[in-house]
């Protein structure tokens, strides 16, 4: 490839993260229904740990023992941030996919000489945007509720950790895409996965407390990492350096995640002009 | 004479029915039936040329136009399309073709016309700089200029269609693919798209146009290629696919008459006509007869009537059209 078409797909990139960006400021619906869960969820874990904790303080020391913070709110909440950030980038490109394959936008975009990559993760950028919504509501919401202040430094730190995540986490997503488009749906796999990531990477518990098995499973999943740091920077005031070892895990997991879906991309999209399949639906 | 699409043995094989992961898995051999869309078709386009492909629905247009845009692979045979061949060099094609596939359905509807465009031209990499005055000047080649920036959802379907034909032309395209253009349009829209196309060959630009609109195809091409069940059954121009009826008028008869009389009128016909089509309707006979002069053929069929006791209920002269062609060719009407 020329550098003249690397600076032309990248040009492509930008201009499909601007056109997600322009078509999901014209459902401004969706951002309202954003504010509602990443605090009514969270919340009802909040309330059940104190159920179960009966505020005594050997039990908040156990936590805080395993958890290193005391923030119970500020955990949970973090962590439900996460899973539901998750949950839109593993249907985001499957679903963005399938939409234009259904609308019929997915044959005009391939007819166009741009590189298939910024087809699968061109739209990738407009994911942080929801990062960005989630965890501002879930700020506002720790702040207001529960008297935790996250400042602008912390903020900062967490949006790296979020950057760092995102190819590992996207990548899992444009797996699924090349499943959508090999057999026109993947929502029992995604759901599959989803209730992995729940089950095993510590949504609203330290991984710490799980079989040693179990554990060694949830340490080889993107998003256990993520969800660890950003608790970190977020709520023990840790400074990037002491992450680095984990963000360097969560982009050999991106660069690894990335090369698989870029192989699978490549055979399903051959699958389809072999088979006809891109204008099916 | 530079050719701009040269197809030899052209074939597509699709599988009928679905093979499923189980049976994949347990490595059962594939049963499913192959169905041929696409039969060995030898195809040469020439620069500036408006070629037409004209057939019934299932006859294998579509296929092509969409092996010929690079989204289908050939399951024989090759082509190659601009210079370049049609697998191994299918970016280097996609530079330089534009294509209306599916319709008005392919651009997004929560986006102004600009906007479509502007996303779609980074796709088809058009530099930066050129980008709003190509879009500007293709605005006003499809006149779309006064509602650039309305959503596209606020658009009559013919405002669709004529945004999908902006599109396809911001790489400037050599060679343009129109899958059935005007289908769905109303007479004014399809009119005025018929127009852009001689436009558009006036400018130099092949196009390849599919449509089962016959007197689409004979206003609008060239030449054209009449397929069906996925062959090419005859190529030449307009007039000379007339020409090779070997009639210059058909005359459209409806006889009453018992069906014990349908032979004998028939053969008291000949000496006057060609009987291409017969049918057999509540009770009456109708006739379509490829002749040289209705003049002549006319007061035979009183007379074969008379002879035959039967009554003529309705005759109708008209010139040959590529309808009658295809119904010589094939047996059947283009919308059958």
């Amino acid at each position: 490839m020329s550098s003249a078409d690397l600076a032309a797909d990248l040009r492509a990139a930008w201009a499909a993260t601007r056109k997600e960006w322009r078509i999901l400021r014209r459902y401004p619906g969706s951002f309202l229904s954003f504010i509602f869960w990443p605090i009514a969820l969270p919340l009802a874990f909040v309330f059940q740990a104190q159920a179960f904790s009966g505020g005594r303080e050997d039990t908040m020391a156990a936590f805080t023992e395993r958890t290193g913070t005391n923030e119970v709110a500020g955990f949970l909440f973090v962590g439900w941030a996460t899973y539901m950030w998750l949950s839109i980038i593993l249907w985001g490109p499957g679903t963005s996919l399938r939409t234009e394959q259904i609308r019929g936008s997915l044959e005009a975009i391939f007819m166009t000489p741009v590189s298939r990559l910024v087809i699968l993760f061109g739209p990738a950028v407009s994911q942080l945007v929801w990062a960005i919504w989630i965890f501002v509501v879930v700020g506002v919401a720790l702040w207001i509720g529960f008297g935790v202040a996250i400042g602008p430094l912390e903020a900062l730190r967490a949006l790296i950790v979020i950057v760092v995540g995102v190819p590992a986490l996207y990548a899992v997503g444009a797996l699924f895409a090349t499943i959508v488009l090999r057999f026109g749906d993947a929502s029992a796999l995604v759901q599959a996965v989803r209730g992995l990531f729940t089950a095993l990477c510590g949504m609203s518990f330290p991984i710490v407390v799980l079989p040693d098995w179990a554990e060694t499973v949830a340490r080889t999943l993107p998003p256990t990492y993520l969800i660890a740091d950003l608790r970190s920077v977020l709520l023990n005031g840790a400074q990037l350096g002491s992450v680095i070892g984990d963000l360097g895990i969560l982009l050999l997991m991106g660069a690894v995640l990335s090369a698989l879906a870029v192989v699978a991309f490549r055979r399903t999209e051959l699958y389809a002009r072999r088979g006809g399949r891109l204008a099916q639906y | 004479m530079t050719i701009a699409i040269e197809a030899t043995g052209l074939t597509k094989d699709f599988e009928k029915g679905r093979r499923t992961i189980w049976q994949r898995l347990r490595g059962e051999p594939d049963r499913r039936e192959t169905f041929r869309a696409v039969d060995e078709i030898d195809l040469r386009v020439a620069t500036g040329e408006v070629f037409g492909i004209l057939g019934p629905n299932g006859a294998g247009k579509t296929t092509t136009m969409r092996m010929l845009a690079t989204l289908l692979e050939p399951t024989s045979g090759s082509a190659t399309v601009l210079g370049h061949d049609l697998v191994a060099e299918a970016r280097e094609i996609r530079r330089r073709l534009g294509a209306v596939l599916s319709g008005e359905r392919s651009v997004y509807w929560k986006l102004t016309a600009r906007e479509n465009l502007e996303y779609f031209a980074a796709l088809y990499h058009v530099p930066p700089a050129q980008t709003a005055e190509r879009i500007a000047s293709i605005l006003e080649i499809v006149k779309l200029t006064d509602r650039a920036d309305d959503y596209v959802e606020k658009f009559s379907t013919g405002m669709r269609q004529r945004l999908v034909l902006a599109r396809a032309l911001l790489p400037a395209p050599a060679l343009l693919l129109l899958d059935e253009p005007t289908v769905g349009l109303d007479p004014q829209a399809a009119r005025d798209l018929r127009e852009r196309v001689l436009q558009l060959r006036d400018e130099g630009r092949t196009v390849l146009l599919t449509t089962h609109y016959m007197e689409e195809a004979d206003q609008l091409c060239d030449r054209i290629a009449i397929v069906d069940h996925g062959r090419i059954v005859a190529l030449d121009t307009p007039e000379g696919l007339k020409r090779a009826l070997k009639a210059t008028e058909v005359v459209r008869l409806e006889i009453g008459a018992p069906e014990a009389r349908d032979e004998s009128l028939i053969g008291r016909l000949a000496a006057g006509g060609t009987v291409a089509q017969r049918e057999r309707q509540n009770g009456t006979l109708h006739l379509t007869v490829h002749c040289e002069s209705a003049r002549e053929l006319v007061p035979l069929v009183i007379d074969a009537a008379r002879a035959e006791s039967a009554a003529v209920h309705n005759i109708q002269v008209q010139p040959v059209s590529l309808e009658d062609v295809f119904i010589s060719l094939t047996g059947r009407a283009l919308r059958e």
